[in-house]
């Protein structure tokens, strides 16, 4: 029993390596932009496909699949970026808050839309297989089992997340990024160029998020045409789960979902998985909307603005 | 001392169909401290932050030191030496006081420079020094303001723009701001000062500006004039002067 | 009318129901992921009150929208001090555990003979009470849009009333319309309840035109489209979200030229419109200009100010 749950537990840590990278994206594109975009998932389906047509067509492989993934993430992302969201660069005057926030989103939800069709109308199949990231045994830990690709996609998502602190922290984009998530006015004011901060950021998130899609891709062995909602909605409750607008909050709320997910199914098979992780994140909602890391910041700026 | 500061000539700048400036035209003499006053909703926070880049102008002329700055991005401008202390401070409440006056050299390089800087600046405002590690957002109001202040002068700013300095603080703090402006502009720095103030504002102005309804209606050196004729012109305006 | 026609219409008229949902929750100033719920709730509230419990049509209809209502009040109450992003969210997380309680749902009953009833993934199959009294297609188009008709009558006339006015001043300025006396909390939940009931209503009709639901068809999609009607026709009048479905089941749908590009040419035209018309083409701004050119001009009232 207990080798169970530790197995579980090992799973679910692993499984949410994935999730957190996709919630990290997810939490910077909000963090700078405050609006949702909904066709984050969707550039990373993107990134995936045009991998696969790239194993297919011309034989790429290995690392040049990831680079592929990447670079399609970053491409559409900056598509959705330029349509939808480059107006939030604005100065103040030029666009009230509420209305333009439903309307980038919806936008993005377009967006989304038209990816997903542009992605089915190049491979028409329902699922196509993705080389996988490796092919041999799971490694035997004593009574427990650990799949290479799940130990590889944990060892990135420290990875990126490490590289993100530094980022962040260590460098002067960092800095212009942290006063621009703080406030966008004051950001102007000390002389931040606030879109071309936008721009960088948005690449970036979509870079995070490619691969996260080439390490999601090559851990199932295949891509769907529904990788693109599929990525979207766990990135968007492992944010929420964390606390929304915190980077290290997607880590925790991606580790979170993971072990969620993992153990839900354990305990009461596939079909009511899902429903506790969304029942989860319901009582989430009520009872702590900041999250489960909202720093009182981030609880104050929730209760003045929503 | 080469020419005006500031020169602003029929600027014009509008909310959607609302003019909010109808043709403003006023001159900065450099080294001075000149001072805007007015009524609320006169326009003059519109005035600050069209000439600071951070609202784009429909017509008009602004010229900082001879340059045509009317507008260009925000960043630009704070490149060539002008910086705001905006109306309501805008400090960045997450961030520690010290991570605020990095911030607020953003476009500079100089490593060491900066960290001199920040050790002066903790020197002339000793209450800022003592909160260096706290995030902004636990400040109190004066010292949101002191720190809006510090950080503007992390660029270096030849000309300082200071939205309502004053509001919202008791007496001491604003006496405390006041001393200051006087220090920084017997510096050298050239100061562009909105006040609701009018009588504080007017002890320290070497000239000042009435605005009304998006226009400028007055024009004087307060100290030519008697004070209560100045003060009554600022509170009443000229048109029931 | 051909066949195909008429589907296109019937389906513009049962999606109106959702947009119309949608649009009573923005106008109000929430965002919801989740209005597919009552959509689907309705469906098999419907179904089982005619198909297992052999109540007429307009009864199991009612049904269906008391059920809708009341779901959506289960999910508003916890929510209703939720606002923007978390809010959708949540209303997102309720939706799907509605969606995935279907999928577990079973309830079986013998009739005439045939075990009928909501199966779990297989979905509520028999739904035939329209079926069955020989209603042709053209005559069920007729009634949805009867019934769609009324619903609009009413709306519109609740906007002009003092009601529909305090639900635009909460979705405008929620501290402002408190500070004027309106209950805010109440009148949402109201609103919650009036677009579940309304989501309902057109989820039962939805269910008795296909003769078969299943949880599939209430999912995240539903949602985010009935979301983009309401948007992109406009939030300024009760029309806006009818345009919104007439512009996409019906222009796009039906215009057989865009057919396996439709998603690429509405999604971008979504996105360019939406660019330069944040609220919708129907918004606030055209809305109040419209009604001025019906009005008799008074002389020496300029331009004024914009609306909004």
């Amino acid at each position: 029993m207990l080798v169970d749950v530790v197995q579980n537990t090992i799973d679910g840590l692993l499984i949410g390596s994935s999730y957190a990278l996709l919630a990290l994206g997810f939490t910077l594109i909000f963090g700078v932009l405050r609006r949702l975009n909904l066709a984050y998932g969707p550039t990373i389906m993107l990134g995936a496909y045009a991998a696969t047509w790239a194993a297919r067509e011309i034989g790429a492989e290995g690392l040049a699949l990831a680079a592929i993934t990447v670079a399609g993430a970053v491409l559409g992302g900056a598509y959705v970026e330029r349509l939808c969201f480059a107006r939030r660069g604005g100065l103040r005057g030029a666009a009230t808050a509420r209305g333009p926030a439903i309307a980038s989103m919806v936008a993005s939800f377009a967006l989304w839309m038209q990816l997903e069709e542009v992605v089915t109308l190049a491979l028409p199949r329902h699922l196509y297989p993705f080389p996988p990231l490796y092919a041999g045994a799971p490694l035997v830990l004593g009574p427990f089992l650990l799949r290479v690709e799940h130990l590889v996609t944990l060892a990135v998502a420290v990875l990126v997340a490490g590289l993100l602190a530094g980022l962040l922290f260590g460098t002067r984009f960092g800095l212009a990024v942290r006063v621009v998530v703080d406030d966008v006015e004051g950001a102007r004011c000390v002389g931040v160029n606030v879109p071309w901060v936008l721009v960088r950021v948005f690449a970036l998130a979509s870079a995070v998020g490619g691969v996260a899609g080439y390490l999601i891709a090559a851990t199932s062995g295949q891509v769907t045409p529904m990788l693109g909602m599929w990525s979207t909605l766990k990135g968007l409750i492992a944010m929420m789960l964390g606390g929304l607008g915190s980077l290290p909050g997607a880590v925790v709320g991606g580790l979170a979902l993971g072990l969620i997910e993992v153990h839900s199914q354990w305990y009461v098979g596939p079909s009511y998985r899902d429903l506790i992780a969304y029942g989860l994140l319901f009582l989430c909602l009520w009872l702590r909307p900041a999250g489960l890391l909202a720093s009182p910041a981030a609880r104050a700026r929730l209760a003045a603005t929503g | 001392m080469a020419g005006p500061a500031l020169e602003i000539h029929d600027l014009v700048t509008a909310y959607g169909a609302i003019e909010a400036l109808k043709g403003v035209s006023l001159t900065v003499a450099d080294g001075s401290i000149t001072c805007l006053l007015g009524p609320n909703g006169a326009g003059k926070t519109t005035l600050m932050l069209t000439t600071a880049g951070l609202l784009r102008p429909r017509r008009g002329s602004i010229r900082f030191g001879g340059e045509e700055i009317a507008g260009r991005a925000p960043h630009a401008i704070v490149g060539r030496g002008l910086a705001l202390v905006p109306e309501n401070r805008l400090v960045f409440p997450a961030m520690t006081v010290t991570e605020n006056l990095r911030a607020g050299a953003y476009q500079r390089r100089d490593r060491a420079a900066i960290a001199r800087d920040i050790e002066a600046l903790y020197a002339r405002f000793p209450r800022l020094s003592d909160r260096a590690a706290q995030p902004a957002g636990t400040l109190s109001g004066g010292e949101q303001q002191m720190l809006a202040v510090a950080r503007a002068l992390m660029s270096r700013p030849r000309l300082l723009l200071m939205d309502e300095p004053s509001l919202g603080l008791g007496p001491l703090v604003v006496e405390e701001i006041f001393r200051i402006i006087r220090e920084l502009n017997q510096e050298g720095t050239t100061i562009l000062l909105v006040e609701q103030n009018a009588h504080l504002a007017l002890t320290v102005a070497h000239h000042f500006y009435l605005m009304e309804q998006g226009r400028v209606t007055f024009s004087g050196d307060p100290r030519a004039l008697a004070e209560d004729e100045v003060i009554r012109r600022a509170y009443l305006g000229s048109a029931r002067g | 009318m051909d066949a195909y026609a008429v589907g296109v219409l019937t389906n513009m008229g049962l999606f109106a129901f959702v947009a119309l949902s949608a649009y009573l929750l923005l106008v109000a100033g929430e965002m919801s992921f989740g209005q597919q719920a009552f959509f689907g709730v309705g469906a098999y509230a419907a179904g089982v009150g005619t198909a297992l419990w052999a109540l007429p049509l307009w009864l199991a209809l009612l049904l269906g929208m008391a059920v809708g209502a009341g779901t959506a009040l289960l999910v508003g109450l916890p929510t209703v001090r939720l606002r923007g992003l978390y809010f959708a969210m949540a209303t997102l997380a309720a939706a799907e555990m509605v969606r995935i309680f279907f999928e577990v749902f079973r309830y079986r009953r013998e009739v005439a003979g045939r075990l009928v009833g909501p199966d779990g993934t297989q979905g509520f199959q028999e739904i035939r009470w329209v079926f069955e009294r020989g209603i042709e297609p053209l005559g069920y188009l007729g009634l949805i849009y009867a019934i769609l008709g009324l619903l609009v009558l009413g709306l519109v006339l609740l906007e002009r009333a003092p009601l529909g006015v305090a639900v635009r001043m909460v979705g405008e300025d929620p501290e402002l319309a408190a500070v004027l006396g309106v209950d805010v909390t109440r009148l949402k939940l109201g609103v919650a309840a009036a677009a579940g009931a309304v989501a309902a209503l057109g989820g039962g009709l939805y269910a008795h035109h296909n003769t078969y639901v299943e949880p599939r068809n209430f999912d995240i999609m539903l949602g985010v489209h009935s979301l983009a009607y309401a948007l992109v026709g406009g939030l300024g009048t009760v029309m806006g979200p009818l345009l919104g479905v007439g512009l996409d089941v019906g222009l796009l749908e039906g215009s057989r030229v865009v057919r396996g590009y439709r998603m690429i040419v509405f999604g971008g035209l979504v996105a360019l419109l939406l660019l330069v018309r944040p609220r919708g083409l129907l918004d606030e701004a055209t809305v109040h200009r419209l009604g001025r050119l019906r009005r008799r001009p008074r002389p020496g009232v300029p331009g004024g100010a914009p609306a909004g």
